[in-house]
């Protein structure tokens, strides 16, 4: 019981979440429909990056931050469970939507694709399985934000940082390519962020056998990672009841 | 000693409970004392008013006590547990001021998913959920979402939530804010059936009237301090004499009274503290030797609205 509830409530407690999933298949059926799809699309990748690394944003928005902001955590906390569960049972919550919505995707994209021949589904299945992971990976990180952030700004902060990040990456790859510490920022963002670029290796089938277990090890060890910091961090953290502005 | 003559626990033991809320701004640390080496046991079936001004600290003793806040220094056992331990939440009720619920959840939906966390059976949710919902009258509502619900409705869920385990200990921060008199009735009933039930309850409130309805027992807060438990007050302050006065007659003074207190003085009345109806011959000889013509007296006792005044007062001086 105390699973289920934990687990149903990362899909009801906001109705705008059953609205963000309604939204990704329309966006999703749109793009078949418009009159200038581009026909060498891969459809593996648009999902990785539209239901692997922004969707987990928004249906982790103010997962805990919502709580601690309207004073419910303190209902939360005096209840004889482990906040450690509370957090796992919530990532569980956000996993499983994710697996359900990208097989539903998957299935909804490759109706449309045979129906119209439009675009292409090379690998799909492999990307189906990296978003998947790269979701995962996103969600513990925007879970745990969530500890430490007010409402709903874990999810607004972790895209922004994101946004910059990619552009200051862009910016040194470009300008210094050779700096040693090109080479440092490359690996922080490689092997401590949530692995976009190994897995979408992975995806384009440049990765062998080897590699994607690696990658995909990798991707499952900052899922911990990130999740364990949260449950700490909830662990420690001390939680006024009153309401905070 | 309990009832099978076992040594009894207590339901709530704080041993120099201290609070220090720490911040750090512009780079100074600024630490603000919400409690002071507090100390307080409260065995089963009590029922205890914290009373006090604003930011007296009584929330912080209750979230302190909920497990909500860790004490900087000092103890705290919930019926023999560390506060924040999973045994003493087992035991444990609360009812914050302001309780917030998923706004798209029903009365129903809500009380199902708290009796899941107390870690209940599916048949035993479907049960208290049906009894708690007609104990604090929200059946016609079970299923309306709670975005809907009235703070008065919202409190009636937070105590329904907040019974769903049936705990020894309930905690409650301004219960009665926003019900309306039935509501404020109904709660007192279900408070006065748990303490038959062997229940413990500390309520927090500014309603002093509707606390005085269900205990004498008050523990009054001033700057994170504990200045007065109820049991160790001394009754001298808890009693006055009120003495009629007729005009004309000499003008009374403190001195006049010593070694009683004289608190007010009119043309027509003196207020005098007294211990018990014992000092009554001596305060009317004293007055009368005095000068004073007294026409009669009568014997108050203090009521909690007037300690909570007087002791504000004191601490003000």
């Amino acid at each position: 019981m105390k699973a289920y509830e934990l687990i149903t409530e990362t899909v009801l407690r906001k109705t705008y979440l059953r609205v963000i999933h309604a939204a990704w298949f329309g966006i999703y059926a749109a793009v078949f429909l418009i009159p200038f799809p581009p026909d060498r699309c891969s459809w593996g990748s648009f999902v990785f990056v539209w239901s692997g690394c922004l969707l987990p944003l928004l249906l982790s928005a103010g997962i805990f931050g919502n709580d601690v902001a309207s004073g419910r955590i303190s209902l939360l906390i005096t209840k004889p469970i482990r906040l450690g569960e509370l957090y796992i049972y919530r990532l569980i919550g956000l996993s499983l939507q994710g697996a359900v919505h990208l097989i539903a995707v998957g299935t909804l994209i490759l109706i449309l694709h045979r129906l119209t021949n439009r675009g292409s589904t090379e690998n799909f299945l492999a990307w189906l399985l990296v978003s998947w992971l790269i979701f995962n990976t996103w969600a513990a990180l925007s879970t745990t934000l969530s500890v430490v952030v007010k409402r709903e700004h874990n999810a607004m902060l972790l895209f922004f940082t994101a946004g910059v990040v990619i552009f200051v990456l862009s910016f040194v790859v470009s300008f210094y390519p050779d700096h040693r510490l090109t080479a440092v920022f490359l690996g922080v963002v490689r092997w401590a962020c949530p692995p976009v670029e190994l897995m979408g290796q992975m995806g384009l089938g440049l990765a062998s056998l080897r590699q994607s277990l690696d990658s995909a090890a990798h991707s499952l060890m900052l899922t911990v990672l990130y999740s364990a910091v949260g449950i700490i961090l909830l662990s420690k953290r001390e939680f006024k009841y009153a309401r905070e502005g | 000693m309990d009832r099978c003559g076992n040594i009894a626990v207590p339901v709530v033991e704080c041993r120099q409970v201290t609070k220090t809320y720490s911040s750090v701004w512009a780079g100074r640390s600024r630490a603000v004392c919400a409690l002071r080496s507090a100390s307080l046991r409260v065995d089963e079936g009590a029922i205890l008013g914290l009373i006090g001004p604003n930011g007296a600290g009584k929330t912080t003793f209750l979230s302190l006590m909920a497990g909500l806040l860790w004490p900087t220094e000092g103890l705290i056992r919930i019926c023999g547990h560390p506060a924040r331990s999973l045994q003493a939440k087992r035991h444990l009720g609360y009812v914050p001021e302001s309780p917030a619920f998923l706004a798209c959840y029903s009365a129903r939906a809500v009380l199902r998913y708290h009796a899941a966390l107390h870690g209940l059976s599916r048949r035993d949710v479907a049960i208290e959920t049906d009894r708690l919902l007609e104990q604090v009258k929200l059946q016609e509502c079970a299923k309306r979402a709670v975005g809907g619900f009235s703070l008065g409705m919202r409190q009636r869920l937070a105590l329904a939530v907040a019974l769903i385990n049936r705990p020894r200990l309930l905690l409650l921060d301004e219960p009665s804010n926003g019900l309306d008199p039935i509501g404020v009735i109904e709660l007192r009933r279900v408070l006065s059936e748990l303490r038959q039930s062997g229940a413990t309850v500390i309520i927090s409130s500014h309603r002093l009237g509707e606390l005085e309805k269900l205990t004498s027992d008050y523990v009054f807060l001033d700057k994170g301090r504990i200045v007065r438990f109820s049991d160790e007050a001394s009754p001298a302050q808890d009693k006055y004499l009120c003495v009629q006065l007729l005009p004309g007659g000499a003008n009374i003074t403190d001195a006049s009274v010593v070694p009683h207190r004289l608190i007010e003085l009119s043309q027509t009345q003196a207020k005098i503290a007294v211990s018990g109806i014992e000092d009554v011959p001596d305060v009317v000889r004293r007055l009368v030797t005095a000068g004073a013509s007294v026409a009669g007296v009568h014997l108050e006792t203090e009521d909690v609205e007037q300690t909570f005044v007087r002791l504000c007062q004191e601490r003000a001086s």
